[in-house]
């Protein structure tokens, strides 16, 4: 775990689906293995981003709670 | 044929149902889990057309009502449809159509075959005769959208979580989503409290390695629960049943327990409330049951 972030997102208050689409078209700008934070708030964004970015198969690599908001660590998958 | 020669009784066990226009029916159909073709829905439309007022009302059981049939076109109405492959509904002191989400088929949530448990449910017990009205649901997992906890029967899909060490890259993903707060970690491992867990399968469908699997997949079943004038959710009688024939002895022994010990219009819930939570459950368990 010594990787830089390359780019950061916050998406607090950012509803689904959006919030998946914008970490999609974020991870697009970035090369495989490339890590970007995103901030998700609680609930529903934490209960569908996360699998939904595993099924396109990236990869979550570190989840850190900041009260009500979460930081995401996504390591873009090949 | 009079009005006054209507067995209204004898009606309504076959969903045939007086409205408070004395003249007219409502015709409640039959279904499963809410699935129809849509060649069925055309023949629906038509009867509806035909013999009432071309209104279809949707029930709250997924079930389709055809409303406005006059008492003489009864008959023929439940005829026809009949011929179409659509049989009629149930109302009265009985069991009633099986309520069913779509399950593993489409949802991604899905744990079990909802439909296939639901198909099973109905062909053994729809229209048997019960104390007072008799309601089952079958919801593919904890998400719980059939709402099994609100209905007499309640089956509803599960799994057991289990952590494996080597594939976990400790990105704390399983602690910040398991809805209940079950994970947690303790020295760099993960633990799960299973007093806690609702066996609803977050953590392992997100954890981006799958260091949570499910190491045990089965049926919950829920008994009691109802809405109506006095609501009470299902009370937990049996969780992660891994083996469709244990369910169905299982959902056999509360059925036949219920038509035993249950009051005329006491809904089984009331009932279980009546007789103790706990007797029930180790009648049920461990009892043989009547």
């Amino acid at each position: 775990m010594g990787q830089e972030i390359k780019k950061s997102l916050d998406l607090h208050g950012v509803v689904c689906p959006l919030n998946f689409v914008k970490t999609k078209l974020a991870l697009e700008t970035l090369n495989a293995g490339d890590w970007l934070e995103v901030i998700l708030d609680e609930g529903d964004a934490m209960l569908n981003v996360p699998r939904s970015l595993k099924e396109e198969g990236h990869r979550i690599v570190k989840v850190t709670s900041l009260g009500n908001t979460y930081s995401v660590v996504v390591e873009k998958g090949p | 044929m009079a009005q006054s020669d209507l067995d209204l009784a004898a009606l309504k066990k076959v969903g045939m149902i007086q409205q408070k226009q004395k003249d007219y029916f409502a015709l409640r159909l039959h279904a499963v889990g809410g699935d129809f073709t849509a060649e069925q829905l055309r023949k629906i439309a038509e009867v509806a057309e035909k013999y009432g007022k071309g209104q279809i009302h949707v029930s709250t059981r997924q079930g389709m009502e055809i409303h406005f049939v006059h008492y003489t076109h009864l008959e023929n109405a439940r005829l026809e449809l009949e011929q179409a492959g659509i049989a009629m509904g149930a109302c009265g002191p009985r069991v009633r159509i099986v309520v069913a989400c779509p399950g593993e088929s489409t949802c991604r949530w899905g744990i079990i075959d909802t439909k296939k448990i639901a198909k099973r449910l109905d062909q053994a017990y729809f229209r048997q005769d019960t104390p007072h009205k008799f309601k089952m649901g079958v919801t593919g997992c904890p998400h719980n959208c059939a709402k099994a906890t609100e209905n007499d029967l309640g089956v509803m899909g599960g799994i057991l979580p289990a952590w494996k060490r080597e594939s976990c890259i400790g990105c704390d993903l399983c602690v910040s989503s398991c809805p209940v707060g079950a994970i947690s970690r303790v020295d760099g491992e993960y633990r799960l409290d299973e007093s806690k867990c609702i066996y609803c399968s977050i953590c392992t469908s997100n954890c981006p390695t799958d260091a949570w699997y499910p190491r045990k997949k089965g049926y919950i079943v829920w008994i009691g629960g109802t809405m109506g004038k006095i609501p009470r959710l299902g009370t937990q009688l049996k969780k992660l049943i891994e083996n469709e024939d244990e369910l169905f002895k299982t959902i056999d022994k509360v059925i036949r327990y219920y038509q035993t010990h249950g009051r005329k219009r006491e809904r089984f819930g009331h009932m279980i409330e009546r007789i103790g939570e706990e007797k029930v459950k180790e009648d049920l368990l461990n009892g043989a049951g009547d």
